[in-house]
């Protein structure tokens, strides 16, 4: 064996499990990466039916969409707009808080036509299990007091939790969740408020040049 | 070096375990076992990977010089971790939102290259199939009791969200074994699980430990153990 073909039988080991490893993963996202893309759409389809009932709005919900950037929030905020024939019923806004307490939490908020919380779900978060973890509707049901809020109701300085001098009861020793969440609640309305028109009639248009 | 089946599994379960002895992949240990079924799902998922990580390295063995070797270990357990990733997120999606993080983390499990460098790099298929079904079983375990333990003192449940691991149809089986509701917390958090540990490994020290108080064993056990 000479000194200079025991480096080249390594690389090509190497090589060769390197190659092999390559071809299982693109087989194993060829076999799953479909199924996997659903269920998320599932998921969260699932979560918007909770606050817009299937039959109140007729479009692909999930391809009629805007991002909208959040100030102090690190990722844009996604707007999905509800419409029945063509008219505009309701936005999702799906926004994630880095504000929690243990982290980022990833909030559905479904707003009506009026600017009025139609509902809030809790899509993803880490809270503490026992304290922040009952903001999960299977634990409590402190999400629904955000049902039939505005921006007008109450005004900007009741968003806040009640140990904060704000209208909104907290969590016994989870006021720093309660106030993300109250926080993204308010962010998710006035992200509403500021884009309402304008991608609404923009995808009228677009609506209109595809019929 | 030939070790008996037996062997092989004492040793996974008990003499050698990797979470209570050789206290290796603490942190999944530790961050993931607040409830049976989480302990049990990334158990599963752990003793998954060392199977078939096992199994690749021992077929690998013949071909591999000792100076690649721990690159091509890392490489089969990542290609490995990501495949029982994807299928856990395609098949057993809720369970895989809940161990999140720590399920793509199991390739830093130590436990792993432990394996991989210790026992199935210089055994037959067979046996190193065996080794990973013990120690990831010896793993597995460590995480159920922590989570039921801390579970039961926390919620006073056990295995609830059992769907999130079998499906809907297990919805709601979850036991109320201790009649209150919120339980102690501290259970549930980071120091419960450091405190449940430190009692497991406490009770098999002293299981271990307690035979040898015969004098003439004790003094031969005076011996470090590594």
């Amino acid at each position: 064996m000479t000194t200079a073909g025991m480096p080249l039988r390594s690389v090509v080991t190497l090589t060769i499990i390197g190659l092999l490893a390559a071809v299982i993963l693109a087989g194993m996202n060829h076999v799953t990466g479909e199924r996997i893309e659903h269920k998320q759409q599932t998921r969260a389809l699932a979560a918007i039916a909770e606050m817009l009932p299937a039959d109140s709005y007729d479009n692909e919900l999930l391809d009629d969409r805007i991002e909208v950037d959040i100030d102090g929030f690190d990722r844009p905020a996604r707007v999905y707009r509800a419409r029945l024939s063509g008219e505009p019923v309701a936005m999702v806004v799906d926004l994630t808080t880095p504000r929690g307490y243990s982290g980022d939490i990833r909030l559905l908020v479904a707003v009506d036509v009026a600017g009025t919380v139609m509902g809030v779900q809790v899509l993803e978060h880490r809270e503490t299990p026992g304290l922040g973890d009952r903001i999960e509707p299977r634990r409590t049901d402190w999400l629904k007091q955000f049902v039939g809020r505005s921006l007008a109701d109450p005004e900007p300085e009741g968003w806040a939790p009640d140990r904060r001098g704000g209208e909104f009861d907290t969590l016994t020793s989870a006021t720093i969740t309660v106030a993300a969440i109250v926080e993204a609640v308010k962010r998710a309305l006035q992200a509403v408020e500021l884009n309402e028109s304008e991608p609404f009639t923009h995808k009228a248009s677009t609506d209109t040049l595809s019929q | 070096m030939s070790v008996s089946t037996p062997e092989i599994w004492r040793n996974g379960l008990w003499d050698n375990n990797p979470g209570l002895v050789q206290l290796l992949g603490l942190c999944p240990l530790l961050a993931v076992s607040n409830t049976t079924v989480n302990g049990l799902g990334l158990g599963l998922a752990t003793m998954a990977v060392l199977v078939i990580s096992s199994a690749a390295v021992s077929l690998l063995r013949s071909a591999l010089r000792p100076e690649i070797r721990i690159p091509a270990f890392v490489l089969v357990i990542a290609t490995t971790v990501t495949v029982v990733d994807l299928s856990l997120q395609a098949w057993l999606h809720d369970l895989s939102r809940v161990l999140g993080i720590f399920v793509p983390l199991i390739v830093t499990n130590c436990t792993i290259l432990a394996r991989a460098e210790a026992f199935a790099s210089r055994q037959p298929l067979a046996a190193a199939v065996h080794d990973g079904l013990a120690q990831g079983a010896g793993f597995a375990a460590v995480l159920i009791i922590l989570g039921a333990g801390r579970e039961l003192v926390g919620h006073g449940t056990i295995l609830a969200d059992l769907d999130l691991l079998l499906g809907d149809r297990f919805a709601g089986f979850s036991v109320q074994v201790l009649p209150f509701d919120s339980g102690l917390l501290i259970a549930l958090l980071p120091p419960g699980a450091f405190i449940g540990l430190g009692l497991m490994v406490a009770v098999r020290q002293y299981l271990v430990q307690r035979p040898q108080e015969h004098p003439r064993i004790a003094q031969n056990q005076k011996e470090p153990v590594s």
